[in-house]
């Protein structure tokens, strides 16, 4: 226990508790949340938009420029991981660090058995020397039958999910972020389940640079439509649901493949 | 009884919160930190917010607490105290 | 709840905030420092929730279930936003964190302090 960090802490909370007192109750139905821009919102959203679910509504019709810009946020951070160098094998304390392009150490990923081991030649001398400074990290643990049988039968129903609640956002909870975020979870266990060659094939190498950057490029591609159809960028033409729905439509599509793609590569730098 | 609700969830919440500074196993403060994305994830869907609660259900117990584990099986595994 | 005058949730999230401020500034190791900074971040975002709630609300989806009086679904945009944010820099941070072991073969700011 830091006695400055405490005091710290102490200085920062007595502000906040302060401040937060001087809010209206939580759950009023009055608060000025709700009165302003909010009941706008629900009121005329449907109409304007053809949307059902507001939230879909709010982030990508009446604030569409927040979601562009932070879909391009999640794509400078895949940028930023895969500017670090690769290859990861510790050295000792003193020594020079390891040169770009070491061999990668394996991890307890691949299935024990299997012929499909990504090891390379000089991963052995690699792990000798890491085995000796992590001792308790348990490499090379074979995947049980029963994980990899379930997670085998698990992933087609439960990408199967995701793209249910990524062609329903508009109507039900769900919406491009979630369907993301489930993606990635299926690549996720997939890799750690089957071993990382076989899983990192679901994303094929030569589409990676595109589908990474989807999402950036959907905004811009209806952005410019909208721009055509009504003249300000990324404006949706109020009361076509037709021409609202479609590029609402694209723009899920598009933050649902590159958010799963990003999370799913950055899954693949770090265990690599 | 929602209030009664909303008092448990909370308590949880900093009892979790607190476990999670003083764990010295970073193993055993990863998992009980998926547990406190878990209960955030009832807080906000009894708000009244299930968007915001798929998208933490999801991203908490998929991505997050992964990614934390690739890095522990990485790097160390205990807190110098 | 308002004992005090004070809403409870609302100081319990400021709780949940001070928790989080002191993992990220008293702790040595930098998995627990973001940690530290992912509590932080999910106590802001319960904030935000939070203010936008009406007790006994639904879920701002306008389908035959549902009946005003609902959420405001602003707040909920943001935190969407905010858990992709929050997300995008613990990848990246993750990603320092392996480097930097690699490199210097410990992750406690005090060790490396007294590096060279």
């Amino acid at each position: 226990m830091r006695p400055w960090s405490l005091l710290l802490v102490l200085l920062v909370a007595l502000p906040l508790v302060a401040g937060v007192a001087t809010l209206p109750p939580h759950d009023a139905p009055d608060a000025p949340i709700h009165t302003q821009v909010g009941a706008l919102y629900l009121e005329r959203g449907v109409a304007e938009t053809g949307m059902k679910n507001m939230v879909t509504a709010v982030l990508l019709n009446y604030r569409g420029f927040d979601t562009f810009i932070e879909v391009v946020v999640i794509f400078t951070a895949l940028a930023a991981v895969l500017a670090l160098p690769k290859g990861s094998a510790p050295v000792p304390k003193g020594s020079a660090p390891v040169p770009k392009g070491s061999a990668p150490v394996p991890k307890g990923s691949a299935p024990v058995g299997k012929g499909s081991s990504p090891t390379s030649p000089s991963a052995g001398a690699a792990r000798s020397r890491e085995d000796e400074e992590r001792p308790e990290v348990a490499s090379d643990v074979p995947v049980s039958p029963v994980v990899r049988f379930v997670v085998r039968l698990l992933a087609p129903f439960i990408a199967m999910f995701a793209v249910a609640m990524l062609f329903r956002g508009h109507i039900t909870p769900g919406g491009g972020f979630q369907a993301a975020a489930v993606f990635a979870a299926i690549f996720i266990a997939l890799g750690l389940a089957l071993g990382q060659d076989r899983a990192a094939r679901l994303v094929p190498v030569d589409w990676r640079p595109w589908l990474q950057g989807v999402a950036p490029l959907a905004f811009a591609l209806v952005a410019w439509i909208g721009w055509r159809l009504t003249g300000a960028f990324l404006g949706y033409p109020i009361h076509d649901h037709t021409a609202q729905e479609a590029m609402g439509f694209v723009l899920e599509i598009g933050i649902a493949v590159g958010g799963g793609v990003i999370l799913a590569r950055v899954f693949l730098e770090m265990e690599t | 009884m929602s209030d009664v609700f909303d008092v448990v969830m909370l308590t949880l919440l900093i009892a979790t919160a607190v476990t999670v500074a003083r764990a010295r196993d970073l193993l055993a403060a990863v998992v009980i930190f998926s547990m406190y994305s878990l209960t955030m994830t009832l807080v906000w869907q009894h708000r009244g917010a299930p968007d915001v609660a798929m998208t933490e259900a999801a991203v908490g117990a998929g991505v997050t607490t992964v990614l934390f584990l690739i890095t522990i099986a990485r790097t160390t595994r205990r807190e110098k105290p | 709840m308002q004992p005090f005058g004070l809403d409870l949730d609302y100081v319990a999230v400021v709780v949940l905030f001070c928790v989080g401020l002191y993992m990220l500034v008293a702790k040595s190791n930098l998995l627990k420092k973001l940690l530290g900074l992912n509590v932080m971040e999910t106590a802001v975002f319960a904030f935000i929730v939070t203010a936008g709630m009406v007790e006994g609300g639904d879920p701002p989806i306008m389908v035959a279930g549902t009946s005003a009086p609902f959420a405001s679904p602003i707040p909920h945009a943001m935190v969407l936003t905010g858990i992709v944010v929050a997300v995008s820099v613990t990848a990246v941070a993750l990603a320092l964190i392996v480097q930097i072991h690699a490199h210097f073969g410990t992750i406690e700011i005090d060790e490396l302090k007294e590096l060279p």
